[in-house]
């Protein structure tokens, strides 16, 4: 008796804290719908950007939302090249982490270019010497993949279940897993280097102009979306009381995080040696001391890129005493996704905020601009975020985003190889 | 390039003891001629006119349109400011496709500094756009589509001069320098897209096709060349050795901003003299 009150307490806790979760997330939808309609009714005007900062949170955003769906590519890759099937478990949640990071960004961009209505011009209009023209193009194509990696895990949820011939079908699509995962390999490295170079190849803007930004963004991409699709799996696992994946996979996914992210240090260390200590470069002194006068850039930058989100999840991923605690995993993970978060606000304000000098004089020519983001555009952020959250939470309650639970990752592989095909 | 730049001859250019108020009828009455000449070779323009600045089309090789700006001539009078706002009809002063702004030099000598698009022969606004909206004409413009451009803004943040603008809401205000200044020649911009000073490209290519000469001709000519009451400001084809901007690369020592870009600009700068001194 006194068991059964204490479920059905539990039960209505936990029924009530579903309902204020979702409650919340369709709050912050309907925001990020008023926000889309001022956007789109009255133009871009409703931002805070300006012709110096004509970039701003919806860009930080997108940036983000691509770099934080790189599991997707990477754990792909690990699993049908790399052939190391003990990641197979998190393929299917990492897919769809990076399906809802991808639409998340297609989102943001669709609000932020000025005329969305030709939203298809890149496809028809080519300019080939243009990076973001290459980055439309395999978000593109990637975005297709994701939807194709993303449908046999839809087609397993008990709604299809009188539907056998659409499963067998959704099926049918897995035996492309291992070409998907090489596409989708070869086109991440393209565009998550590309959204770096972005910046990276303006001549003009020396805190922008130099070849380590697109290898940075593509590494810290793989740090932070392995870092998310852990950070997910262990709150699913915290949240439903479940063990989705094996104790042994949490701390080798830990381990490829805490690599990833040392090597992302180990280069941004480097670049901010050989641009600022050892080298002085005068262009990009003379920014980061305008920036220092005006923003909190430096101190973000090392307190929180670097020591906060850099140094300390690092330590915790790639000790094997620490990183058995799944707490400090939940808050090192945390980190390293805000951290990717931080970088590219930085990436993308520093240059902005602090444009080149072209006049001959001593006193115009250069402005020293401010950016923050306005209300609509926090709306239309949130609403994005909206989706993205409420859009896994459903995922995580109705599809099987965990397939063979434990056993996969124990014992099932010779029944995931044959599913495959590959062999 | 020989330099006849000399102290002497500059003092002998400047003019102080000219008026604000002569200034402006002699500007009024040169924008009113060029306005009047504009109506009668070109008619008003048609929204197919304006894309006259279709690729390529009236743009030939054999020309190279370059401008040069004689900061010590300059005497800052905003007159090219405002021209320009009238022929190419932006009203509001933030969205100036040609700015201007009092400057100092290092050696504290005061002068006024202007810039159109530096229309570059390395531009790298027209290397990122990624739909083509922008480009690098035969004759060395870098013109826009405004029915391509998507709006993201790349252009935007990949020029170092701050010389685009963004149509952040319909620009739909008065514009209070018609008829003063001139009348406007093209059509106003839609929301969403990015503009730019296009060197008076619409004048240029109608007066090639009237058999005129741009940089000689004022109906062929730049609206802020023409407009200038000191002639601060030069425009010609550079590859004809007698045009008018040929004289002025040969005659005088020149700069461009920020060359070590390697963007190449089109416009070229004379200093202003008594920072040359310091």
């Amino acid at each position: 008796m006194t068991t059964l009150t204490a479920t059905n307490q539990t039960g209505h806790k936990r029924l009530r804290a579903w309902h204020v979760w979702i409650g919340a997330l369709l709050a912050m939808l309907a925001v990020g719908l008023w926000g889309a309609y001022m956007t789109l009714r009255y133009g871009l005007t409703v931002t805070n950007l300006t012709d110096q900062v004509p970039w701003g949170l919806w860009i930080t955003h997108d940036l983000s939302a691509i770099a934080l769906g790189a599991g997707a590519f990477t754990f792909s890759a690990v699993v049908y090249l790399l052939r190391l099937e003990q990641f197979k478990p998190v393929a299917r949640i990492a897919v769809f982490i990076g399906f809802l990071g991808y639409s998340s960004a297609m989102l943001a961009l669709a609000m932020d270019i000025g005329r969305p209505d030709r939203f298809w011009h890149p496809l028809v209009y080519w300019n080939v010497h243009s990076v973001l023209w290459e980055i439309t193009w395999c978000v593109i194509l990637y975005f297709t993949i994701l939807t194709v990696e993303f449908i046999p895990t839809l087609v397993d949820s008990p709604r299809f279940d009188n539907r056998p011939r659409i499963r067998r079908l959704g099926h049918a699509l897995h035996k492309f897993a291992p070409v998907a995962a090489v596409l989708g390999l070869g086109l991440s490295l393209l565009h998550q280097s590309s959204l770096g170079a972005t910046y990276g190849v303006l001549s003009g803007r020396a805190i922008w102009f130099k070849p380590s930004l697109p290898v940075m963004f593509i590494i810290s991409a793989v740090a932070g979306g392995t870092a998310l699709t852990l950070l997910a799996t262990l709150l699913v696992e915290k949240l439903t009381h479940q063990e989705p994946i094996s104790a042994n996979l949490k701390r080798a996914m830990a381990r490829t995080t805490g690599f990833s992210l040392a090597a992302y240090m180990y280069l941004k260390i480097w670049d901010w040696a050989a641009t600022s200590y050892y080298a002085n470069s005068p262009g990009t002194a003379d920014a980061l001391a305008r920036l220092e006068a005006t923003s909190p850039y430096q101190s973000t930058f090392w307190w929180i890129e670097v020591l906060l989100a850099g140094v300390i999840p690092m330590i915790i991923l790639l000790s094997a005493r620490l990183r058995r605690d799944d707490r400090l995993l939940v808050l090192a993970c945390g980190l390293t996704v805000a951290g990717v978060v931080v970088n590219r606000w930085n990436v993308t304000l520093s240059g902005l905020v602090a444009p080149p000098q072209w006049s001959p004089g001593t006193q115009g020519g250069t402005i020293v601009a401010a950016y923050y983001p306005s209300l609509v555009e926090i709306a239309v952020s949130l609403g994005i975020l909206g989706y993205a959250l409420l859009a896994f939470t459903l995922g995580a309650k109705y599809l099987p985003l965990f397939p063979k639970e434990k056993a996969a990752a124990d014992e099932g592989e010779v029944e995931v190889i044959e599913a495959v095909g590959a062999d | 390039m020989t330099d006849t730049n000399t102290p002497e001859n500059n003092k002998d250019r400047k003019n102080p003891l000219l008026s604000r108020r002569d200034f402006l009828i002699i500007a009024g009455a040169t924008a009113g001629a060029a306005a009047l000449s504009q109506v009668v070779i070109a008619g008003p323009l048609s929204p197919d006119a304006v894309q006259g600045i279709e690729r390529h089309t009236g743009a030939s090789k054999a020309y190279e349109w370059r401008m040069g700006i004689n900061l010590d001539r300059c005497i800052g009078c905003e007159y090219c400011l405002w021209a320009c706002q009238a022929v190419n009809d932006v009203p509001r002063d933030e969205m100036r496709w040609n700015v201007g702004f009092p400057e100092r030099t290092a050696g504290g000598t005061d002068f006024f500094m202007t810039r159109p698009c530096l229309h570059c022969a390395e531009a790298p606004c027209v290397k990122v756009c990624p739909v083509g909206a922008t480009w690098i004409r035969e004759d060395g413009i870098v013109a826009m589509d405004y029915d391509r451009c998507i709006g993201c803004r790349y252009c935007e943040v990949a020029c170092p001069y701050d010389a685009r603008r963004f149509n952040w809401d319909v620009v739909d205000d008065e514009n209070k320098r018609v008829p003063t200044w001139g009348t406007p020649e093209v059509e106003r911009r839609p929301r969403g897209v990015v503009e730019k000073c296009t060197f008076c490209v619409h004048r240029i290519d109608r007066g090639l096709e009237h058999g005129l000469m741009p940089g000689v001709d004022a109906a062929a000519t730049p609206a802020c060349v023409n407009i200038c009451p000191v002639g601060a400001r030069v425009f010609g084809d550079a590859n004809d050795p007698e045009s008018p901007i040929s004289v002025f690369l040969r005659e005088n020592e020149t700069f461009r901003l920020r060359e070590d870009y390697g963007t190449e600009p089109k416009v070229h700068y004379v200093s202003p003299s008594r920072a040359a001194e310091m």
